[in-house]
């Protein structure tokens, strides 16, 4: 390659002028909320990337569509099968309810959305768009779930359009207990000695054990998940013990890879009167106070 | 010219190039070449603008791949004082450097913590590739610049 002709001299001092600038715009980027982040976003992916997008939202169309259609038609008829389960299920438990003078059982909504995974070039990807009309006037933070299991957090909405978080994300907690309800705690992302993302449940009480199997499912506690979403299984007790607690390794009930369809949880439908009744709080108010913000923080 | 494509091609192939992380990274490949040729101070704005583009594609580090590709925009045209002479391989040398420092300096910054395969194997391999890839397109085009 020949010698590159750069023009005139430069003034360095205007140079350092221009990056300490630029550095600063970069720390107050960094420093934004999600719902911040998710309106520069959503301008910039909406104009300059609107062009790329659409090409690759064509190509995924096109790609394995005959594998996705297979994919849907097993899904469905899954689906009808679990219907008829859950429609005798719900009558029995209208009735049991209503022997035990227990009020309506009333989880709240959900709304079905499309997921849209980060894919950054570096690194692993921890954060998502949820895209539904639906999703207008839901509150935030909220969960994120598949029928398998637990899927995330959605920190902030704008217009159609959510941003976030997997479980994989390093900030994220949500509460947990184990399907007998024996013991709780708190679960956040590890990644284990090989490199693979698992997650470790701590924080669950000295006098209190998680057996090898265990399923874990959101504790409903702080407002921020429903209750009984399946969260993972106990893999072994991890080495790491602080204090009077212990701490599980616990494999994930859902990889966030290859989800695209979820629903969020709309918990301005969910009643306060009507709190999972097998808490250990009696109304919803206290287990929000007992609680505080720690799912999904 | 190359450049632009360079970037375009990026952005296009998206889905293909984060596969796999030791792919070429053309937007920084991209961002090298270009710092030869402008002021430091454009070059840093430069990186700045498709960092926030690149966040906003990949859904991560809005802050930290702004602020890291302005660095290497700006340390890019800064260097070629130091580095540039007349020869074919400075240029290699040049992206393959560059690549390495940036992608190291992304993965040492994003969350989740310090992932040393990545910044051990998989950084070096593809700023290998981005060298090859990125220092042909500018052979290329400056045969054509100049027949």
């Amino acid at each position: 390659m020949t010698h590159i002709n750069v023009g005139r001299p430069e003034n360095h001092r205007r140079d350092l002028v221009i990056v300490a600038v630029l550095l600063i715009l970069s720390w107050s980027l960094a420093g934004l909320d999600s719902s911040q982040a998710l309106g520069l976003t959503r301008v910039l992916r909406g104009s300059v990337l609107k062009p790329f997008l659409a090409a690759d939202a064509a190509y995924e169309q096109r790609a394995g569509l005959a594998t996705r259609a297979a994919r849907l038609e097993t899904e469905r008829d899954d689906l009808y099968i679990r219907l008829q389960g859950a429609t005798d299920l719900e009558r029995e438990n209208r009735e049991l309810r209503a022997q035990l003078s227990l009020p309506e059982r009333s989880p709240g909504s959900f709304v079905v959305a499309e997921l849209v995974p980060g894919r950054p070039s570096i690194g692993d990807s921890h954060s998502f768009l949820l895209r539904s009309l639906a999703l207008v006037g839901t509150h935030v933070p909220t969960g994120v779930s598949i029928p398998d299991g637990l899927v995330g957090v959605l920190r902030s909405i704008s217009g159609g359009t959510g941003l976030g978080d997997f479980w994989t994300h390093p900030d994220f907690r949500v509460s947990v207990r184990s399907a007998t309800g024996g013991a709780t705690g708190i679960v956040r992302s590890f990644v284990a000695e090989g490199g693979e993302t698992l997650m470790l449940v701590e924080g669950v009480p000295y006098q209190a054990r998680m057996a090898e199997g265990a399923i874990l499912e959101t504790a409903g506690l702080g407002g921020v998940f429903p209750g009984g979403i399946r969260v993972g299984t106990v893999i072994e007790e991890s080495a790491s013990r602080s204090g009077w607690s212990h701490s599980y390794l616990v494999e994930p009930a859902v990889r966030p890879g290859a989800v695209r369809a979820v629903t969020a949880w709309n918990r301005a439908s969910f009643v306060s009167g009507s709190a999972p009744q097998d808490s250990s709080a009696t109304s919803f108010d206290e287990v929000v106070e007992e609680g505080g913000a720690v799912d999904g923080l | 010219m190359v450049v632009v494509a360079l970037v375009i091609l990026h952005f296009t192939l998206y889905r293909f190039l984060v596969r796999w992380p030791a792919m070429p990274n053309l937007l920084v490949g991209g961002l090298l070449l270009a710092a030869l040729r402008m002021r430091a101070g454009y070059a840093a704005f430069l990186g700045f603008g498709l960092g926030v583009l690149e966040a906003a594609m990949g859904l991560e580090g809005l802050g930290t791949t702004s602020l890291v590709l302005a660095l290497v925009g700006y340390l890019g045209a800064r260097s070629r004082d130091l580095l540039f002479a007349d020869a074919r391989h400075y240029v290699f040398v040049y992206l393959f450097a560059g690549t390495w420092i940036a992608e190291v300096s992304l993965i040492l910054a994003m969350p989740g913590g310090p992932n040393l395969l990545g910044a051990l194997v998989l950084a070096p391999v593809s700023a290998l590739g981005t060298a090859v890839v990125c220092g042909a397109a500018e052979s290329v085009a400056a045969s054509i610049r100049r027949p």
